[in-house]
């Protein structure tokens, strides 16, 4: 159901969001509460569509809000006898939580922001009176507190919905796509890289939303655990199709195995006519059909459980097996991103510390929260620039609220009926697909509720507003002119320390210690560096580049990740030469060599028709592909056709 | 007959009665979900988040009740 142009569920979620802000000023009106305007700010930044999400972002936000104010105490504490020491200090604790953003996603990113402005909320403004610092801290304590039952309560009692459907139908769309990229990739059609990093993209980004599943409610982390399972089994799924059709691409066999992807997969496997891993034969070409044999069977092995994972994301029942979702960060980027936040910190601090203006700090503040709001968003210039044009449009809607619409009122349901139009429409914007107008109708939902503080009773004082929208406007001013003195981390530069964090990873495998996760799982924490490396860039030719670079490196990870794990599999002592020199020939990243240890280990498992033999001989025969340079017509697997 | 609420005193900070209930029914609700899970509770409801919330509720009561 559609109206003005929106679907019903934004409607819906809109004034859920209404009546929560409603509900929470209330309640804190009610309990006198000294700071009001901070509970339906909690509204503003819990305003998500959907129940699982709120509540894991509202613990976060509390384990975040403890954090945040120890540290206030501790730095105002120890800190206090010097000015500067103070704004040094404070300087320091934003660059550190912006530093662990970047080494987090999604909600657990923003409580490490949310530690960091914290400070800049309760010590930064109180930095002339240290002594109220506990105070502040507990009316802004018992405020969020307010603002989280409300939430809570309204999200409850009006049905919002619950994540898992929508992540089943986002997984089942991928799903279909990635057995779409199978079926052309194995048939011969020539992809670029690209589009492989794009679907690794948007399988990796699903990853904050399934770990909100687990808060959802009993069924939730058997629902997270089934569609973590899904996500990781479907890059799996994404890497065996990229090396089947790498190892087909020259093989005779192409035609019998693309039939597999067009209907009737068990006639097709019958009608196959490779030789299966146990089949006899005794040349090279019997041992790269029996390869072709075995992937494709791994492949539709991939393909069956993710689609029992789906099915257990959808009943709600344990998944058949739980993957876990290691998340690739870069302790490079990370570090950049915090040294930088604390220098736009302190030049700002410094300037408005030459400036010498009464009550400053609001302004500091409001420069502390940006940037550790924008540290959780994927390009901080672009987060400032929002910034910069939502505060003038927040002034302009707080303003006419509070002195044309409510102009003076006192009573609390004319307070709740005016806020009614700028709150709804502020969270319909958020709920549009557009990220730019998402995006801002978040800042001015939080904009027009920090300008208007709600409070009991409201003072409705213009030079205070005035004062207000003054601050917000140097703060985002003065940010944005800080970024562009020193400009955050360029694109170019984070692909460069990405391909160069893939070739270090690449150059320690494979590794004899004991792995603390399997290949699956290291595929897709080598899917998040992918997914990086695409967010760094454009459509430039030296951003396709990289982006054929970090496949190849992602391919030639999991392909010697496969190899090691098959390998390691063999006990038989009888082969342990053989073994040997496999290893050695993955060291030495020889393709001759690989291939020639898997004819050996293929002849060796020939006799007794060993499953484990035969399988490490055919995943050498992947290496040997993802490390040698393939027929010019094929731009997959190991090394991509350039632009 | 009245109820005496004890105070939680943490490093001379006091804490009231209240917020020492919700912690404890959010640590009863947390142990209490595999079980929840096992017996299929949010089957047996048409609306589960409303009953999760009623029986968060319910527990919420008794330890304020008892305690």
């Amino acid at each position: 159901m559609v109206w003005a142009g929106l679907p019903a569920s934004s409607w819906a979620f809109a004034i859920r969001i209404w009546l929560a802000i409603v509900l929470a000023l209330y309640v804190s009106f009610w309990l006198e509460l000294e700071a009001p305007s901070t509970a339906a700010l909690t509204i503003a930044i819990l305003a998500l569509p959907t129940r699982g999400q709120v509540i894991e972002k509202a613990v976060f936000r509390i384990i975040a809000t403890v954090v945040g104010i120890t540290a206030s105490i501790a730095i105002v504490g120890f800190c206090t006898q010097s000015g500067s020491l103070l704004l040094g200090a404070f300087a320091a604790w934003i660059g550190l939580c912006v530093y662990v953003v970047g080494l987090l996603d999604g909600n657990r990113a923003y409580a490490a922001a949310l530690s960091g402005y914290t400070v800049a909320l309760i010590a930064v403004q109180q930095i002339d009176n240290p002594q109220h610092i506990f105070e502040s801290s507990m009316a802004r304590g018992a405020a969020i507190t307010i603002g989280i039952l409300a939430i809570t309560l309204v999200s409850d009692l009006l049905a919002a919905p619950d994540h898992h459907g929508q992540l089943a139908v986002k997984l089942n769309g991928l799903h279909r796509r990635v057995a779409d990229y199978a079926g052309r990739a194995v048939s011969g059609e020539i992809m670029p890289a690209t589009i492989a990093a794009g679907l690794l993209r948007e399988i990796v980004a699903l990853r904050p939303d399934i770990a909100s599943l687990a808060a959802e409610s009993s069924t939730g982390p058997t629902r997270s655990a089934a569609a973590r399972s899904a996500m990781v089994g479907l890059v799996a799924e994404l890497f065996a199709a990229r090396a089947l059709a790498a190892l087909t691409a020259s093989s005779p066999v192409r035609e019998q195995i693309t039939s597999l992807f067009e209907g009737d997969r068990g006639s097709a496997r019958a009608a196959l006519g490779v030789p299966h891993p146990g089949d006899r034969g005794n040349d090279w070409s019997d041992l790269m059909a029996a390869s072709a044999s075995w992937l494709t069977g791994e492949l539709l092995r991939r393909d069956r459980e993710v689609h029992k994972s789906l099915d257990a994301l959808a009943s709600g029942d344990r998944p058949p097996q739980a993957w876990r979702a290691p998340l690739f960060h870069s302790h490079r980027i990370a570090a950049e991103a915090g040294i930088r936040a604390a220098v736009y910190f302190l030049l700002a601090a410094g300037l408005l510390a030459i400036a010498g203006w009464p009550a400053a700090e609001v302004s500091l503040s409001f420069v502390g929260i940006i940037i550790g709001l924008g540290a959780t968003t994927p390009d901080l210039r672009s987060f400032t620039t929002l910034a910069l044009v939502a505060a003038p449009v927040a002034s302009l809607m707080a303003g006419v609220l509070e002195f044309l619409v409510l102009d003076g009122v006192t009573e609390f349901p004319l307070l709740a009926i005016g806020l009614a139009p700028f709150m709804v429409g502020a969270a319909l914007l958020i709920s549009m697909q557009n990220p730019v107008l998402s995006g801002l109708g978040r800042l001015n939902l939080v904009f027009i509720l920090a300008l208007l503080a709600p409070s009991n009773p409201q003072t409705y004082n213009p030079e205070t507003f005035l004062f207000s929208v003054l601050f917000l406007f140097l703060a985002t001013g003065l940010l944005f002119a800080v970024q562009i003195l020193i400009p955050p981390v360029s694109n170019d530069h984070r692909r460069r320390w990405l391909l160069r964090s893939a070739r270090h990873d690449l150059s320690r495998l494979p590794c004899h210690d004991k792995a603390d996760f399997t290949p699956e799982e290291c595929m897709f924490r080598d899917a998040g560096r992918v997914s990086l490396v695409v967010a760094a860039g454009d459509d430039s030719p030296q951003h396709r580049a990289a982006i054929g670079e970090a496949m190849a490196n992602f391919d030639q990870a999991a392909a010697l990740r496969v190899c090691d794990a098959e390998l390691r599999r063999l006990a038989d002592n009888s082969i342990r030469a053989q073994v040997g020199s496999a290893y050695r020939a993955l060291r030495e990243r020889d393709a001759t060599s690989m291939l020639t240890s898997a004819h050996a280990l293929h002849q060796a498992g020939r006799p007794s028709q060993d499953r484990a033999t035969l399988a490490a001989s055919a995943a050498l025969v992947l290496a040997s592909v993802a490390f040698d340079s393939p027929p010019p017509d094929v731009a997959v697997f190991s090394r991509e056709r350039k632009p | 007959m009245m109820h005496a609420f004890r105070e939680l005193v943490i490093g001379g900070v006091l804490v009231a009665p209240i917020v020492r209930y919700v912690v404890a029914t959010l640590v009863v609700i947390v142990v209490l979900r595999p079980a929840l899970y096992f017996i299929g509770f949010s089957s047996l409801f048409s609306n589960p988040p409303v009953a999760e919330l009623s029986l968060y509720l319910v527990i919420f009561g008794l330890l304020t009740l008892l305690l």
